[in-house]
Formats: structure tokens, sequence, C-alpha cells
């Protein structure tokens, strides 16, 4: 937690996660599908701060991306535990620092983020379509992701964010994961 | 440090450390709470520098008098029959063209960016349009931006009807580029290439806004025939858009 406590101002550098979800350009997408920025940020983090920054990191982040969005599924349960494994795994064994390794990871991260997404959706898709018995015009209203969505765009999206994250993780994240320790190891001295 | 070490009692030090964080973490619960206002706003500030240019002004403009030509015709002919229903809308709204300053036409939430909010007159509901038609509603609104909620996206749903036959459907996003169109009626009689229109039952949306062109009718879908529309305006190009707000 030293770069949680010692340099808070350093857990600014998160803001650059919705302002590149907002901002991301269209030749960094796939079918127009963007990256998912925030495990890309959270995974160096957590792996040079451990497993408390990493949880609390995840949850302003989680609180940050769903300020953007009006729908009522929310990032922060995915984001949390991913920030506490991660940093958790920072902290046990050898230093985690090959491409291949934090690839590997970002595309765990963007796997689960994921499926918490496509998780809660469904959820609430059964809670709204058990209430209405048979078919009838209000089934047709219900609003949000169902079951065929899913398995058809929602697969699609997953699939597309995999392939990003891992492409983009092994530069994004190997520089931040740079950044970060130099910047411990400069707070660790002073 | 580990965790537990951190919270074990009396570490007063620790917590007199963390206290940044915790007013960081109220500051990002009322970014939160204030549906991202602050970050919008920044964002907008931000990207100003980088926002569309005014040709696509002109040609919005250029694409508007063809598209209320094609319309004029069909209003007269439906202004006749629907003038009772539509004591409603007396007054027609006003266009206010806006710049998309951000874009996200896939995933898990589709929708645009506007660089005018509530300090423009924009609110939460209003249509948007494009070159063509309707794109989506306004889901959100700060004072300088507004967020529109795609009709590809699949929490929209919008009353719309095809004019050749007046048979009443609903326009639900699947969270691909072709939203689907779901009839009330169960031998709608439509075909590949009808125009869809935004319905004049619907109570969300101005009436007769070109929607899209049907691309394949499924007869055969339960518990209702449904067809899939292909958008007149095309949501991954357009720089301005044009939101109507009310006289």
């Amino acid at each position: 937690m030293n770069l949680a406590t010692r340099q808070p101002w350093l857990m600014l550098s998160m803001l650059v996660v919705p302002l590149l979800t907002l901002a991301s350009p269209a030749w960094l997408r796939i079918a127009g599908i963007s990256p998912a920025w925030a495990p890309l940020w959270l995974l160096p983090w957590a792996l040079v701060d451990g497993q408390l920054s990493g949880s609390v990191a995840g949850f302003c982040l989680g609180l940050l991306l769903d300020s953007l969005h009006p729908g009522p599924v929310s990032t922060i349960p995915a984001l949390l535990l991913l920030g506490w494994w991660w940093g958790r795994l920072g902290y046990q064994g050898p230093p985690i620092e090959r491409s291949f390794n934090l690839a590997l990871l970002a595309m765990i991260g963007t796997l689960g983020l994921n499926l918490s997404l496509m998780a809660q959706w469904a959820w609430r898709s059964w809670l709204g379509l058990r209430g209405l018995q048979g078919a009838s015009a209000a089934r047709l209203a219900l609003p949000g992701w169902h079951g065929s969505d899913l398995a058809l765009a929602g697969v699609q999206v997953l699939l597309s964010q995999l392939l990003l994250a891992a492409l983009l993780a092994p530069v994004f994240c190997s520089l931040l994961l740079l950044l970060f320790r130099r910047l411990q190891t400069a707070s660790g001295r002073g | 440090m580990p965790a537990s070490r951190w919270l074990r009692p009396g570490a007063t030090r620790s917590l007199f450390q963390v206290w940044p964080l915790l007013i960081a973490l109220g500051l990002l619960t009322l970014v939160r709470l204030s549906k991202g206002a602050f970050l919008l706003d920044a964002y907008a500030q931000l990207s100003r520098p980088f926002w569309p240019g005014t040709a696509q002004a002109e040609w919005l403009r250029s694409a508007r008098r063809s598209e209320d030509q094609v319309r004029l015709a069909q209003l007269e002919t439906e202004n006749q029959r629907l003038r009772g229903l539509l004591q409603l809308q007396t007054l027609s709204p006003t266009r206010l063209s806006a710049p998309v300053i951000s874009r996200v036409p896939a995933g898990w939430w589709q929708h645009l960016l506007l660089g005018k909010g509530s300090l423009d007159g924009v609110k939460v509901g209003q249509a948007v349009l494009a070159p063509g038609g309707l794109i989506g509603l306004v889901s959100s609104v700060t004072p300088m931006t507004a967020t529109v909620t795609l009709l590809t996206d699949p929490s929209s749903r919008v009353g719309v009807w095809v004019l050749r036959n007046r048979h009443q459907a609903l326009l639900s996003g699947l969270g691909t580029s072709r939203p689907v169109v779901r009839f009330l009626e169960k031998d709608p009689q439509v075909q590949p290439g009808d125009v869809v229109f935004t319905s004049p039952a619907s109570t969300l949306v101005p009436a007769n806004l070109p929607v899209g062109v049907l691309q394949s009718v499924d007869e055969r879908a339960d518990p209702a025939p449904e067809a899939v529309v292909q958008l007149i305006a095309p949501v991954d190009a357009v720089d301005w858009v044009q939101v109507l707000v009310p006289r």
C-alpha cells in the first residue's frame, strides 16, 4: 500500500481509464467494440501495491466507470475482486513482469469483468421475465440484455475485448508496471 | 505491506496516512452519484480542440432539406387523419445541432456523448436525429454534455409503425448494429423494403420520424412476427446530430 499512502496523487492516474473509454479511437476497436481499459490499469497497480490497495483502486475505478453508463449493472464487484486477486499475486512468489504473463492476467481479468456483466444482465432478465406470465406484449417491451442477445452480441463483445486485452496488455501494462515500480522504489527510499 | 498487518488495531500511523484516500473515495462516490457530471464535463473541455468542424453541419442542413421533402408528402396525408390525435403536439420542436464528442457504437452500453447539455436546453428523453432519421434518445445530461442511448442498445424500446399499412410495432435494440421490429399483430403484411417511422401512438418520441428500412421478415417468430431493421442514419460516421427540443 506504499503507493496509495505515500503518493495518493498517483491514484489520480486512474482517471485515464474513463477518459480512454470515452475517447477510444476507431482504429483501436474490433467490430466497433472498444477495449476494456479498466483491467489494463488495475493489473499493474494491484501487482505493485498489494491486495488492499488493489481492492480500493478496483472499487474507485468501478465507481468512475459506472457513472458513465446509464445501465443498471455495475463493474464494481468484478474490479474489486480482480484488484484483490492481482494484489495477492503480486505479493506471492516471484514478481510478475513478463509480457506473456501480463497479457494472460489481463485476459483473465477482462473475461471476469465481462462474465460479471453478463451474469448481472442474465439475472435481471430472469427476474423481469419471471414476473410476466405467458407471451405478452410486456415481455417484448422489457428492456435490457436477454438470453439470445447475450448469446450472440454479448459473446461477440467478450471475444473482441479478450483479443484487445491480449494485444494491448504487453505494452500498456508493462509500461505502467515499470512506472509504478520505480515510483514505489523512490517513495520507499524517501 | 500485507493487509493483515495494515489493518491491525493500533496502526494509527497507517490510518493517518490513508486519510487522503478516504477523501478521494468520498469524492468518487459523489462523482458516481452525479452520474459522472464532473468527469463528462472535464472530458468535454479537454476534447474541445478536437471536436468535429462545421463542414458536416452544412451537410447536415442539406440532408435535412432532402429529408423534409420526403417527409412532407406523407405528413400531409397523415395530418388529415391524425389531426385529432396530434392535438398534444401543436407546436413542432426546434432542432438543436450538437457535436458528437464520444462514440461507443458497440459493447455493453451503446451511446453517444454530445457536446451540448442542460445549459443549452437539452433534457432527458428528447429525440436525437442524424441525417436520415432517428438514432436514439437522450438518457442523461450534465451542464455541458448529453448522453444518447442508441436505438441499437438493448435497453432501447421505441414505438414505430410501417407507414404503408399502418401496422404498429416495437423497435428493440439487440446489441448488434441492426435492431429488430416486433409487430403487435399476428399478420402484419410487411415486406423487406418497407420504411419504418416513429409511431404517433408513442409518447416517447415525436411522430413520423424516419427510423429504418425492413431488411428481412420472420413471420414465424414467437410470440409475434418480427423483422430486422437497417437504420437509415449512419451512427458510425455522423459527427453532428440534432436534438429535438420542444418550443
